[in-house]
């Protein structure tokens, strides 16, 4: 995907679809009553030139949506770049898709999110701010919990595995933004794929025995969270970001101020040695480095709380426009998704198969998943696949089945999940807003049956 | 006890190297050059890399109007210096020209009016 001509492609697809089609493959929108186009029938030459562009014949070519751009030809994540997508060189850590180094943000393809348990060399980074020194003797390390609390606490790692009862559950973190290179205008922030969220074992202590510990006051309201991370600019007053959540989602017993990653104390990279799990919310809830928890008696204020960081609209606003603070409320729960992770995007199968064995995982934030399905003919059948009971709330869910390919040539495995409210994941992202959060289309993986 | 328990994990992680370094190998160099050549090129190079790498700006494609609401962000929630007003004016052309929403969407209809 590197040649001139597929750049231009790839701009003129973006620019005006349904043009791109005319002039590249001939195809026509057929338009229906409404003068909207329904479905776009490739037909001679112009099916020949896609299936030469993705270098197979379409056997579903009939299905396939006017001006949908082939997966095979999607760039992965960092799409805008023409550069194409760097990749993540560090000891300890999986080739993970490098979006930037200062702060320093990666995430992991796909198919490396095939373990039940995501180990750390795979687990996605992000940062806001830099990453901070760790003190020579770590067990000085210290937390704090003030504001609307009776007795205020100031505990060293070491008084806080003392005191309190660690637990330990398998639990998904995922970043607010996870999905943002799916919206359209783009939206601002990193341009994440499917890839910024695994599903680690966390050991740690319940943040609601630290909170009762302290004694919550009756005015408390909600959490603001503090880590050690400085600040890019250098300003060592500015926190990096601070973010919080209600009084209730902090006393969840899955909330955990977490010591250990997969059993092992958590690596510097990911917030070591204490930072807070809050699953199935934005990640940015989960502090890094965890320095201070200040109880608040309204919604906390912090940086990252406010404008439009991680916050979505309550009336739908025109896309790439503009829209009040007042119309920004925070985003809670992360929605449903689902991920092929048993075959990567642009996968050349064996001559003669016709029957592909496919596995996952899917979430949905607060939320179970009830089903999942796959096309193989571009959405105009699912097929259901068998989903796991997740291991405890909040771990990631197993899904698999198989799928039948009736030929050779080129198929694109859609992957759908179905939340426990019955909330499906969409075709497009949708309910735009400035910083794009929610976007969770459905995943397309392209794969090639060989002649 | 515990905490006994937790500080032999710990020496144990750091003799194992478990606590990775900090940096990737890799680390690429920033340059005015790798940026697309134009005016406002070492404006703007200058003014966003005091705080972060390019690569957070190049990963974006946006409107004029939304470029230089990002520069009001960058002052208001991080503490970006203010620009002087011809210097703004340079950046945030550049931006716009050479980072335009290259998506299906940028032309919404409701956006004219
Ligand atoms: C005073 C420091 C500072 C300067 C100068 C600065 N930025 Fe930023 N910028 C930040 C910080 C901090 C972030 C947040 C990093 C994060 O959370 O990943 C950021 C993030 C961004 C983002 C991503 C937005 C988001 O919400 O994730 C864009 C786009 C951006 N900056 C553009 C610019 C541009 C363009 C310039 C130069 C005209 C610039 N910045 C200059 C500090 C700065």
């Amino acid at each position: 995907m590197s040649s001139k001509r597929e750049r231009g492609l790839i701009e003129l697809y973006n620019d005006d679809p349904e043009r791109a089609d005319a002039l590249v493959f001939g195809r026509r929108a057929d338009k229906g009553a409404d003068g909207v186009g329904r479905r776009g029938f490739l037909k001679g030459a112009g099916l020949a030139t896609m299936g030469a562009a993705v270098g197979a014949s379409i056997p579903f070519a009939q299905n396939m949506p006017s001006g949908l751009f082939p997966a095979a030809m999607a760039q992965t994540p960092a799409a805008g770049a023409a550069a194409g997508p760097k990749v993540l060189k560090m000891d300890g850590k999986a080739d993970l898709i490098l979006l930037q180094e200062k702060p320093l943000n990666a995430e992991t393809p796909d198919h490396l999110l095939d373990d039940a348990v995501t180990p750390v060399e795979k687990f996605f980074i992000r940062n806001n701010g830099l990453v901070p020194e760790m003190p020579a003797d770590i067990n000085t390390w210290k937390l704090t919990v003030d504001g609307e609390v009776d007795k205020p606490l100031s505990l060293t790692l070491g008084e806080l595995l003392n005191r309190f009862t660690l637990k330990t559950y398998r639990m998904q973190v995922e970043c607010g933004g996870n999905g943002r290179s799916f919206f359209a205008p783009e939206t601002r922030g990193n341009q994440w794929g499917n890839g910024a969220i695994g599903c680690a074992e966390w050991t740690g202590v319940p943040l609601r025995d630290v909170l009762q510990a302290a004694g919550l006051k009756s005015s408390a309201v909600y959490t603001g969270h503090y880590g050690a991370d400085p600040h890019l600019s250098g300003d060592p007053n500015r926190p990096t970001i601070s973010r919080g959540v209600p009084i209730a989602k902090a006393m969840e017993e899955h909330t955990l101020i977490a010591v250990r990653m997969n059993g092992k104390p958590i690596p510097v990279m990911h917030g070591a040695p204490l930072r807070v799990v809050c699953p199935g919310w934005p990640g940015s809830t989960s502090q890094k480095w965890l320095t201070r928890i200040w109880i608040r008696d309204k919604e906390h204020d912090g940086p990252g709380m406010g404008g439009a960081s991680y916050r979505v609209t309550k009336v739908p606003m025109v896309p790439g426009g503009k829209t009040p603070d007042s119309n920004m409320k925070v985003l809670e729960s992360m929605p449903v998704r689902a991920l092929l992770t048993n075959i990567a995007n642009g996968t050349e199968l064996p001559a003669g198969t016709r029957e592909i064995a496919v596995r996952g995982h899917a979430w949905a934030g607060e939320k179970t998943v009830r089903a999942v399905h796959v096309s193989v003919d571009y959405g105009v059948s699912w097929n259901k696949m068998t989903v796991q009971n997740p291991h405890n709330k909040y771990a990631w869910q197993r899904w698999q089945g198989k799928v039948a390919v009736p030929s050779e040539g080129y198929y694109e495995i859609w992957t759908r999940a179905t939340d426990s409210d019955g909330k499906m994941q969409p075709h497009v992202a949708g309910n735009w807003n400035p910083q794009g959060y929610g976007g969770n289309p459905f995943q397309r993986v392209a794969v090639l049956v060989k002649a | 006890m515990a905490f006994v328990r937790a500080g032999l994990i710990l020496a144990a992680a750091l003799a194992a190297g478990w606590w990775f370094a900090a940096t990737p190998a890799t680390a690429t160099e920033d340059e005015p050059e790798n940026l697309p050549e134009g005016p406002g090129r070492e404006e703007t190079f200058y003014s966003c890399t005091a705080c972060h790498g390019m690569a957070i700006v190049t990963q974006q494609g946006m409107s004029r109007a939304r470029w230089d609401d990002t520069i009001d962000y960058m002052m208001a929630r991080h503490g970006m210096p203010e620009l002087d007003p011809a210097d703004r004016k340079l950046v945030v052309e550049y931006l716009s020209v050479h980072f335009p929403s290259r998506q299906r969407g940028a032309t919404n209809p409701f956006l004219k009016r």
